[in-house]
């Protein structure tokens, strides 16, 4: 399930982000603005995709949070922990 | 009728012969607005694209659809400080052509918020003629201030040539 969520995340990140889903996996660590040329306009397309996926809420502040893959990653689960808690 | 063309050109930052949009018909705050476009066969564009048939670009059909956005962005704002004075760029999008428009139709654009933040947005929106959808397309854009942009402007050079007229 583990597997499943980070697989999801790097395809739809990757098509968003127009990179091979295993060369984004081998730099999920990777800084988005930095290194990986990922701008603002990219975050919030980001960002809106995976708040219709999972049925979640990303607040504009957040935004910020997004620097990798990895963080994305550590996000979406921290923001469903904290649906399937409630 | 929200707004009409007198309306749209006070809020758009675009004007002629660049406005896209001739009346906004609905619109319900950070979500939802509905415009309407009526082309003509007096268009400029028209006498390039093509002089052997009018066809309306693909690209001013998603201008009409960004300008929509920004009318949407702009009434969502009214009265608040931020408003005004910023113009709109597009980010990303992702479109599809459905069917061509020609002189005389009437080109009625929905869009439809996917997320708003303070400075930037991103919407479906549709254009149909008749009921048919003719375009799709999902925009980001960005609402900047026009001296934001002084950094990505291309520099002049200094080439030291003395003016034709002194």
């Amino acid at each position: 399930m583990e597997h499943g969520l980070e697989r999801e995340i790097t395809t739809v990140v990757a098509e968003i982000i127009e990179m091979e889903e295993d060369e984004l996996w081998n730099k999920r660590e990777a800084h988005f603005v930095n290194e990986l040329d990922v701008d603002s306009m990219l975050a919030l397309e980001m960002l809106a995709v995976l708040e219709k996926k999972y049925k979640i809420t990303i607040p504009e502040e957040n935004i910020l949070d997004l620097t990798s893959l990895q963080s994305t990653i550590d996000l979406v689960r921290s923001k469903l922990d904290r649906s399937s808690a409630s | 009728m929200v707004l009409d063309f007198e309306g749209v050109k006070r809020l758009l930052p675009q004007s002629y012969p660049f406005i896209f949009v001739d009346r906004v018909l609905d619109f319900e705050a950070k979500r939802r607005i509905v415009c309407l476009k009526n082309v003509t066969g007096n268009e400029p564009f028209f006498a390039g694209h093509f002089p052997e048939i009018a066809i309306m670009p693909g690209a001013l059909m998603g201008e009409g659809i960004a300008q929509a956005s920004i009318l949407l962005f702009r009434l969502s704002e009214e009265g608040s400080p931020e408003a005004g004075g910023r113009i709109f760029l597009v980010g990303t999008t992702r479109t599809r052509f459905i069917e061509p428009v020609f002189p005389g139709d009437s080109l009625r654009i929905t869009v439809n918020v996917t997320k708003l933040f303070s400075k930037s947005a991103m919407v479906k929106g549709i254009a149909e003629v008749d009921g048919r959808t003719v375009v799709k397309s999902t925009v980001t854009l960005a609402a900047v201030r026009p001296d934001e942009l002084r950094g990505h402007r291309p520099q002049t050079r200094q080439l030291g040539v003395r003016s034709a007229t002194p």
